[in-house]
C-alpha cells in the first residue's frame, strides 16, 4: 500500500511538473487544472508501465523501447537488420561531471542496441558560445542540449532548427506525452524541440541529521523559515549558504531563481505571466516587495555565510561546502535554494575525488520544499532541458525520438538523479529515489508550477541584465534596489 | 636542384616551374583530402588497397581500425601541404615570372612574393572587418539602422568608457615605465640576463592562464576562515580584515590591471634592453665628461636616443589595453563596474544575442586603434628615413 501510495506520488510529480509548467505558453494559466488533467496522462502511463516492469534486479535491462515505438525511423534502427550501423550522431551538451557520466549511460544502451555511435561533445560552461559559433558557421551538431526555451526559438526564427512535428508528432504523440513543457517550444503546427529531462527550483537542501541534533524542525512558512534562521543566527551560526556564481559565465540565476520564488508564492501565476510578458514591469511594486523578501534573507547580518560579498564571490560548485564541517556535525551554513538537479557530484568527497559520496542523500543531507509566504499562494517552480534537432537524417531523427521516450533518460533516473519531462515514464522507475519523493511532494501540494521567468524572458533580460543587475543587487548588499529595477526595465528590448 | 641550376643553367629555367607546378598539383590533392570529413581514412584505405589489405581497407571505411595512423597520415599532409606548398607556390610563380622580359618581370616580381600575404590578408582582415562594420549598421532584419549604436548612450556605458581609459592609461604608462626602469637598472648588474629572465618568463603565460593565477592571489574568504588569497593572506596576517580585491569597484580594474603589466613589462624590457645597447658609448662617454650624472644620463641621453623603441613598444601594449577582454573574463566577467568594451561586445553578441551591437562595439574598438595604429605607422616612417 506504501508503495503503491509512492508510486501515484511519484507519477503525480513528473504529470504535474509538466502540465502545469506551461505557464508561459498560456496566457491564462490555470493552475486549478492541474490536478485533474494529471488523470489522463497517469492512466496511460500505469498502463505503459506494466509491460516493461523493470523491476531493480541484479542487472538491470537495457535502456531501450520496445519496437513499435510510434516512431517510423526509431523503429527502423532498432530493427535486427541495424541500417543505421556505424553513422555517427553528435549531441551538444552542458552536462559535465557527474551529470555528463549520467547522461552518457542514458544513451549507451541504445548505442549498443542500432549500431549508431554518438558522439557527446560535453562544453560545461561555454556551451551556449560554442553553440552558437556552431550553428552560426553552418557545422551545428546534428542535437543539441539548452536550458532555456528562449534561444531555441530564436535560432527556429533564423531557420537554423528542424520542426520535429512532421515526423514525431503524427497523431499529436510528441506533444501528449509532454503535455506541458512542449508548448515552451510550439510555434502553431512546428516543433523546435524535445523536453527532455524536467527539474523542480522550490528546494532548499539542508543537513538533515545536523537539524536533528539540535531539534530545529523544517519550517513550513515564511515566517518560520525567518525564525530558524534567527535562531541559528542565535546559536553563533549562519543559516544560509548563497551563491550568484557559475556555472562559468552563468551568474546571477540563483538570484534571479530566489525573487522568483517569491514571486510565485506572493502574487501567483498569472502576474507571474505578465512579468515574463513585461505587462508587469521590474517597477511593479509586487516585484519590488519580492527583492525586499529576497533581501531579507540575502542581506540581514549573519543570515549568509560570508555575506554579500560571499554571495557573489561564491561558486556554486564549492558554495555548500561549509555545511559538510566536521562531516555535517559542525554546519558552518544551513540551508541553500537550488533546484533538484543538485546533488551528491557537488557534495565536497564527489566532487574532489568522482567516487560516490559517503553522503547519503535523504539521511545526511536533505531538501525541504521552499516554506509557503501566502497560503493563497501554493505555487512551486520548475524548470526543462530541451532538446532541439539541427541536421535531418535518418539516423538523427532515430536518437531525438529515442530521447523523446521515457528509455531516452531510464539509466539516468537509476542513478536517482533525473526526473524524465515524458509523462508516460513509468512511475515505478522512481521507486526508491529520494529526489523524486521530494519533488513529488512539492508538485503534489503545490496549486500551480510557473517555468522559470528568466529562462522564458528575452536574452537581453533572461540571460542579461536580470542577472547582472541581481549581480550588482548584492555586491551592494540591497542598497540599489530602485535603480537595479529600473536598469532591467529600461534594457528590455522593443518587441 | 641548386646543382643542377649551377650545371645546366638553360634547362632547370624550366625544370623548375614544372617540377614546382607537379608539386602544387599536389598540394591541390592534398588540400581536397583535407577538406574531406572522411578524407583521411579514405586516403589510407587507398592506399592499404593498394598494398593488398583489403580487410584494413573496409574497417578503415566503416570508421574503425588504423584512424589514429589516418590522423597521424591528415597531420603530415597539413605540414607538407602548409609549408611545402608556400614555397613551391613561390619557387613555381617566380620561376615563371623570371621567363617574362626583364621590364615586366621586374613589375610583377613583387607582387608575386607580396600577393599571397596580401590574399590572406583581404579574406582573414578585411573581409570580416568590412562585414563588421557594414553589420553594425543593420538590424536583425537587414534593415540600415543608427540604433546598434544606441548601446553606448546607456549610463552604465560611461563607467565602461572610463574603465578602458584607465586600462589605456594605467596599464600602457606602468608596463612602459616599469619596463624602462627595469631595462636601465639592469644594464649594470652582474646578472643581468638571469634578472632579465625572470622579468620575461610572464610573458610566456597567456592572458588567461595568468589571470587564473592572479585569481588566487586575489582570492577572498570570509573573515575567520583560512585565506587561501596570498594578498589576503597578508591582509589577515598583519589584522586587517580581508578585503575582496575583485568585487568592489574601482580597486578591482586596478587588481586587472596589475595582471597585464606583470605580462607586458617584460616585453617592454627586452626591447628597451636591445636600444639601451644601441646606445654608442661615445655618446654616453661625452656626456659623463660633460659632467652628467647617472641619473641625468639616462633621463636625457639615453631615453631621448631610444625614442623611436618607446613609441613602438607604448602603441603595441595600447593597443593589447584597447582590446582587452581575456584578464576581465576570467577574473570577473565584468560584473562589479569592471566592465570595459571587448567583455561587453562578446556578451551582447553570445548571450544576449544583439549581433548588430556586438558589431558596432567592435567597430567602436576598430576606430579607437586607428590613432594609436597611425601614430605606430609614422614613426616607423621616420625611422626607415633616418635608417
Amino acid at each position: 500500500m506504501v508503495r503503491k501510495l509512492w508510486t501515484t506520488s511519484a507519477l503525480a510529480v513528473v504529470v504535474t511538473v509538466l502540465v502545469t509548467a506551461c505557464a508561459s505558453s498560456a496566457t491564462t494559466p490555470k493552475p486549478s487544472a492541474a490536478a485533474p488533467s494529471a488523470a489522463a496522462p497517469s492512466a496511460a502511463a500505469s498502463a505503459s508501465a506494466a509491460p516493461s516492469a523493470a523491476a531493480p534486479s541484479a542487472k538491470p535491462a537495457a535502456a531501450v523501447p520496445a519496437v513499435p515505438t510510434g516512431y517510423a525511423e526509431l523503429d527502423k534502427a532498432l530493427g535486427a537488420d541495424q541500417p543505421f550501423k556505424g553513422k555517427t550522431v553528435s549531441i551538444q551538451t552542458q552536462w559535465i561531471g557527474g551529470e555528463g557520466t549520467n547522461f552518457a549511460a542514458s544513451v549507451a544502451d541504445f548505442a549498443a542496441a542500432t549500431g549508431i555511435k554518438i558522439q557527446i561533445d560535453s562544453i560545461g560552461s561555454s556551451h551556449e558560445t560554442v553553440l552558437k559559433t556552431r550553428i552560426e558557421g553552418g557545422k551545428p551538431p546534428d542535437l543539441a542540449m539548452l536550458a532555456q526555451p528562449t534561444p531555441i526559438l530564436a535560432y527556429a526564427a533564423q531557420g537554423k532548427v528542424v520542426d520535429v512535428a512532421p515526423f514525431m508528432n503524427d497523431k499529436g504523440k510528441l506533444a501528449k506525452e509532454h503535455p506541458a513543457t512542449i508548448g515552451l517550444v510550439t510555434q502553431g503546427a512546428s516543433i523546435w524541440g524535445i523536453p527532455y529531462k524536467a527539474d523542480v527550483k522550490s528546494t532548499i537542501w539542508y543537513p538533515i541529521k545536523a537539524f536533528a541534533a539540535k531539534g530545529y524542525a523544517v519550517p513550513t512558512t515564511w515566517d518560520e523559515l525567518i525564525a530558524l534562521s534567527d535562531k541559528i543566527v542565535a546559536a553563533g551560526s549562519n543559516p544560509w549558504c548563497v551563491s550568484a556564481g557559475g556555472p562559468g559565465d552563468a551568474t546571477g540565476w540563483q538570484i534571479t531563481d530566489w525573487v522568483e520564488e517569491v514571486v510565485l508564492k506572493t502574487k501567483g501565476l498569472a502576474y507571474y505571466n505578465d512579468w515574463i510578458s513585461h505587462k508587469v514591469t521590474f517597477e511593479d511594486q509586487g516585484i519590488k516587495d519580492a527583492f525586499a523578501k529576497v533581501g531579507k534573507i540575502l542581506f540581514t547580518p549573519n543570515y549568509v555565510f560570508g555575506g554579500n560579498t560571499a554571495i557573489v564571490a561564491n561558486d556554486m560548485k564549492t558554495v555548500m561546502d561549509p555545511m559538510f564541517t566536521d562531516d555535517l556535525a559542525n554546519p558552518k551554513c544551513w540551508m541553500q535554494k537550488i533546484p533538484t538537479w543538485y546533488g551528491p557530484d557537488f557534495f565536497p568527497d564527489q566532487r574532489v575525488t568522482g567516487q560516490p559520496s559517503k553522503y547519503i542523500l535523504g539521511t545526511d543531507v536533505g531538501m525541504f520544499a521552499f516554506p509557503t509566504i501566502d497560503p493563497a499562494q501554493k505555487n512551486a517552480e520548475g524548470s526543462a532541458d530541451t532538446l532541439m534537432v539541427l541536421v535531418d537524417r535518418p539516423e538523427v531523427r532515430a536518437v531525438a525520438e529515442f530521447l523523446a521516450t521515457p528509455e531516452g533518460i531510464q539509466n539516468w533516473i537509476r542513478a536517482g538523479s533525473a526526473i524524465s519531462a515524458n509523462s508516460t515514464t513509468p512511475a515505478d522507475w522512481y521507486a526508491g529515489a529520494y529526489k523524486l519523493k521530494v519533488a513529488a511532494d512539492i508538485a503534489n501540494s503545490a496549486a500551480g508550477i510557473g517555468f522559470d521567468a528568466s529562462d522564458l524572458m528575452p536574452g537581453p533580460v533572461g540571460a542579461g541584465t536580470f542577472w547582472t543587475e541581481s549581480d550588482k543587487w548584492a555586491n551592494a548588499g540591497g542598497t540599489n534596489t530602485d535603480e537595479v529595477l529600473k536598469a532591467i526595465d529600461a534594457s528590455w528590448p522593443a518587441p | 636542384m641548386a646543382v643542377a641550376q649551377t650545371e645546366r643553367p638553360g634547362l632547370s629555367r624550366f625544370v623548375l616551374p614544372i617540377a614546382g607546378l607537379i608539386g602544387l598539383a599536389v598540394c591541390v590533392a592534398g588540400v581536397l583530402v583535407l577538406y574531406d570529413p572522411h578524407g583521411g581514412p579514405n586516403l589510407l584505405a587507398s592506399i592499404y588497397e593498394a598494398l593488398g589489405n583489403i580487410s584494413g581497407a573496409t574497417d578503415l571505411r566503416n570508421g574503425s581500425g588504423d584512424q589514429v595512423v589516418a590522423k597521424l597520415l591528415l597531420a603530415a599532409i597539413a605540414l607538407l601541404v602548409g609549408v611545402g606548398g608556400i614555397w613551391l607556390l613561390f619557387i613555381c610563380v617566380g620561376g615563371l615570372v623570371s621567363l617574362l622580359p626583364p621590364k615586366w618581370r621586374d613589375r610583377i616580381l613583387p607582387w608575386v612574393f607580396a600577393g599571397p600575404a596580401l590574399v590572406l590578408l583581404a579574406v582573414f582582415l578585411v573581409y570580416p572587418a568590412a562585414g563588421t562594420i557594414l553589420r553594425s549598421f543593420q538590424d536583425d532584419h537587414g534593415q540600415w539602422t543608427l540604433a546598434n549604436f544606441a548601446v553606448m548612450t546607456q549610463p552604465d556605458f560611461t563607467q565602461i568608457l572610463r574603465n578602458n581609459a584607465i586600462w589605456l592609461i594605467v596599464g600602457t604608462g606602468g608596463s612602459v615605465t616599469l619596463g624602462l626602469i627595469f631595462a636601465g637598472l639592469f644594464d649594470r648588474v652582474r646578472r643581468e640576463s638571469l634578472a632579465k629572465t625572470l622579468v620575461f618568463l610572464p610573458l610566456a603565460i597567456s592572458l588567461v592562464g595568468a589571470s587564473v593565477i592572479w585569481g588566487f592571489v586575489y582570492a577572498w574568504q570570509p573573515a575567520g576562515e583560512p585565506q587561501i588569497g596570498l594578498l589576503n593572506a597578508v591582509v589577515v596576517g598583519l589584522g586587517g580584515q580581508p578585503i575582496p580585491w575583485l568585487s568592489t569597484s574601482p580597486i578591482n580594474v586596478f587588481c586587472e590591471i596589475i595582471i597585464m603589466i606583470w605580462l607586458q613589462t617584460g616585453f617592454a624590457m627586452v626591447v628597451f634592453s636591445a636600444a639601451i645597447k644601441g646606445v654608442s658609448s661615445e655618446v654616453l662617454e661625452a656626456a659623463r665628461l660633460d659632467g652628467a650624472s647617472e641619473r641625468q644620463l639616462f633621463v636625457r641621453v639615453i631615453v631621448p636616443m631610444i625614442r623611436g623603441s618607446i613609441i613602438t613598444v607604448s602603441t603595441t601594449i595600447a593597443i593589447v589595453t584597447l582590446k582587452i577582454f581575456d584578464i576581465v573574463y576570467v577574473t570577473t566577467g565584468g560584473r562589479f563596474d569592471d566592465d570595459v568594451v571587448a567583455n561587453r561586445m562578446f556578451h551582447e553578441v553570445f548571450q544576449f544575442f544583439n549581433d548588430g551591437r556586438g558589431a558596432a562595439l567592435a567597430t567602436l574598438l576598430f576606430v579607437a586603434v586607428l590613432p594609436v595604429m597611425y601614430i605606430n605607422l609614422r614613426n616607423f616612417k621616420r625611422q626607415q628615413g633616418e635608417g
